[in-house]
């Protein structure tokens, strides 16, 4: 028995350095790029050109700082911190009645920074707020119809193609409108495939938009997937109109 | 007794010798711990009261609840009723020769007892735990251990001396001190929490008031990456450092970018993302930032998940028409089907010991539920059952638990499963639509 301990001790020990090395040699330089070229990076691994939504919409940053031009350091190159109260200790001899020796906890929930939400941040969801109220009026007024879809599908029903032709009319007659097409799902299935799906439903709206003639330019798809319903209720009803492409005025 | 811990050793340093040497890959499936092992003799364990000394009321019971819940949930313990076994004691000292003796003969491998109270001569209200251990296999007092701290502390005082329990006994480390990120609804939004691994403490790290998606953590905790609505009309997966709470944009492209996964040795970003038409996996060099495509196919290709060997992923392609879990290699080559059993299989979460792939599974009666599958396909277990709809399943770090959210109680809420589908638990009562739960590595 003493053996197998010796050869466990060892193999640790050879294991250790090698980890360590490992580490070592792993050390990264940050450098080499940004989140910039990152993108400019990701552009030429080639495909077709990117979606016609690019990063002209939306109410910007924010309450979050803009993209960095560098990350955090990500490699495990050094052991893994424990932030809250360090790492295990063994229990302590108490023989002849010793008492074992102190360790203080601090925090308790130290390793979270405390998230307040920010005067940016609230202007933010302000923002989107009044964004959001902005386009639903806009729509209202223009009677753009939805596209709504059956279960697992993103094919575009015969009813969904008289709605679209309707939508189409009203998009070339207002030459100055951008409109965005937002894919969404019933609470059936994965939240992450929902957001496929929900993607692959706006898409199919923007295509066949631009079959009747509308310019791909002025047409963004968005995907929320199951996480913005209009309804919440487990029905057949509540669940056909959720699954659903929702054309929006856009209101920028 | 000592066989078992013995055992348990040496199977350790054969699978942290096996990887370290690069011969332990996701076909290993015959190399893992004895503790998981379906024959694995849980260690019967009895736990006396934490006598309060001085300290609030509720803290001799409070230390009590929680360490026995962390025993149990460890599945390397099986708790002893002692007063029903008759081992009864007012109260225990190193000592108590008798008592141990008692435990003994009554098949009780581990006795547990100890004091709690305010700190001696403590002026801010301080609170003491001691903690004391038998072993009757040895017949010693094994030790004891001695924590202080403040009232936010107890629920911590009693997860540590479970997982210094749980290592003792088994070498690894234990999951009471684990957490799992989160989302949840908040106003109108959906924000990122982090709570510990058995519901309590649950802490906001984002409030930016629309959708924060599908958090995961980074091989050392320090971080979480997730998919962020920078707007309401494109998306980014930013990375968050809890400690501070400081935020970078990792990724930005056009389109959808969603299910980000860190490798295992933080090296790589695997992420889907749509700028290419359709969405494809991606991965991402995190120390030179250059991006790589590895899936090229119509079909849309999503949520992946790394081997603990960092070698393949496994991720959901739709490529076939309908979701399906697929396998690849990390540098998208050698990719096959996984799944073949429904027309449904989707959001892949890869086991910490490398043996199973957890992931959603439509049942025949069109039912959202949690199954595992070996990663050569051979064997497939359905882990839960009933109405909800059950998504996202992700590994406790010693791989005996999955955590998921289902909407079986209504609204979505957290739950955690034996991975025998046994010892199903409730784990979020408060908020609403709790889901995506994420399990942190251990300490």
């Amino acid at each position: 028995m003493r053996i197998t301990v010796a050869t466990m001790g060892l193999t640790l020990t050879v294991g250790m350095l090698l980890v360590m090395q490992g580490g070592c040699s792993k050390k990264s330089i940050q450098s080499g790029g940004d989140a910039q070229s990152t993108e400019r990076g990701m552009a030429k691994s080639g495909g077709p050109a990117p979606s016609a939504m690019g990063s002209t919409g939306g109410v910007g940053g924010g309450g979050m700082e803009p993209p960095a031009a560098t990350f955090p350091d990500l490699s495990l190159s050094s052991k893994p911190d424990d932030l809250e109260t360090g790492g295990l200790r063994g229990f302590d001899s108490v023989s002849g009645g010793k008492a074992p020796s102190e360790e203080r906890l601090g925090g308790g929930g130290t390793m979270l920074a405390k998230v307040e939400p920010s005067e940016s941040t609230a202007r933010q969801i302000e923002d989107i707020r009044r964004e959001q109220a902005k386009e639903q009026a806009a729509s209202a007024e223009a009677g753009l119809r939805d596209v709504f879809f059956g279960y697992d599908s993103w094919t575009i029903t015969e009813e969904g193609r008289q709605s679209l032709t309707h939508d189409a009319q009203w998009i070339k007659a207002n030459a100055g409108a951008l409109v965005k097409i937002e894919g969404h799902c019933d609470e059936r299935g994965t939240l992450a495939y929902n957001l496929v799906l929900g993607e692959k439903r706006a898409k199919a709206v923007r295509n066949y938009l631009v079959e009747l003639g509308v310019g791909a330019n002025r047409l963004a798809v968005v995907s929320y997937g199951k996480e913005r319903p209009f309804c919440n209720e487990r029905s057949e009803s509540c669940y056909q109109q959720n699954r659903r492409g929702h054309v929006v005025v856009r209101s920028k | 007794m000592n066989r078992v811990i013995i055992g348990l050793m040496i199977a350790l340093c054969v699978v942290v010798g096996a990887g370290l040497f690069g011969i332990l890959d996701s076909r290993a499936t015959d190399v893992f711990l004895e503790a998981t092992r379906p024959d694995f003799q849980k260690i019967p364990i009895g736990v006396f009261g934490f006598q309060n000394g001085g300290g609030p009321e509720w803290l001799g019971g409070r230390i009590e609840e929680v360490l026995k819940a962390d025993l149990q949930r460890s599945l390397v313990f099986s708790l002893v009723d002692l007063p029903a076994i008759g081992v009864k004691a007012r109260e225990v000292s190193t000592t108590d020769k008798a008592i141990f003796k008692q435990a003994a003969e009554n098949g009780v491998s581990v006795l547990v007892w100890g004091k709690s109270g305010q700190k001696n001569g403590s002026k801010d209200s301080e609170l003491l735990m001691d903690g004391f251990v038998y072993d009757s296999g040895s017949d010693e007092v094994v030790g004891g251990k001695r924590y202080v701290g403040s009232t936010s502390v107890v629920r911590l005082m009693a997860h540590r001396f479970a997982d210094e329990l749980v290592f003792r006994y088994t070498g690894e480390p234990g999951i009471a001190r684990t957490k799992i990120v989160y989302v949840a609804e908040h106003g109108n939004a959906r924000e990122l929490f982090v709570m510990d691994y058995d519901g309590y403490e649950p802490k906001q790290i984002t409030a930016d008031g629309f959708l924060n998606l599908m958090p995961r953590w980074s091989p050392d905790r320090r971080f979480i990456v997730f998919t962020a609505y920078r707007s309401r009309n494109t998306q980014d997966i930013d990375i968050l450092e809890l400690a501070t709470g400081k935020r970078w944009t990792l990724v930005s492209m056009a389109g959808l970018n969603i299910t980000p996964a860190l490798s295992p040795d933080g090296n790589f970003l695997a992420f889907a993302s749509s700028q290419d038409g359709n969405s494809e996996i991606y991965k991402l060099d995190t120390r030179t930032k250059t991006p790589q495509r590895l899936t090229v196919n119509q079909g849309g290709d999503l949520s992946p998940t790394w081997s603990p060997t960092g070698r393949e992923i496994a991720f959901t392609s739709d490529r076939g028409g309908a979701p399906q879990v697929f396998i690849m290699s990390a540098d998208g080559s050698n990719v096959r089907r996984l799944t073949y059993e429904g027309d449904y299989n989707a959001a892949p979460a890869w086991s910490p010991r490398g043996n199973w792939i957890a992931y959603v599974c439509r049942t025949a009666q069109r039912l959202y539920k949690i199954c595992t599958v070996s990663p050569d396909g051979q064997k497939r277990v359905q882990i839960t059952t009933g109405p909800g709809i059950d998504d996202s399943p992700s590994w406790s770090p010693d791989g005996r638990h999955i955590t998921f959210s289902s909407t079986v109680d209504g609204k979505s809420h957290i739950y955690m499963v034996d991975t025998d589908g046994k010892g199903l638990e409730r784990i979020t009562f408060g908020g609403t639509h709790n889901s995506s739960p994420s399990w942190s590595p251990a300490l």
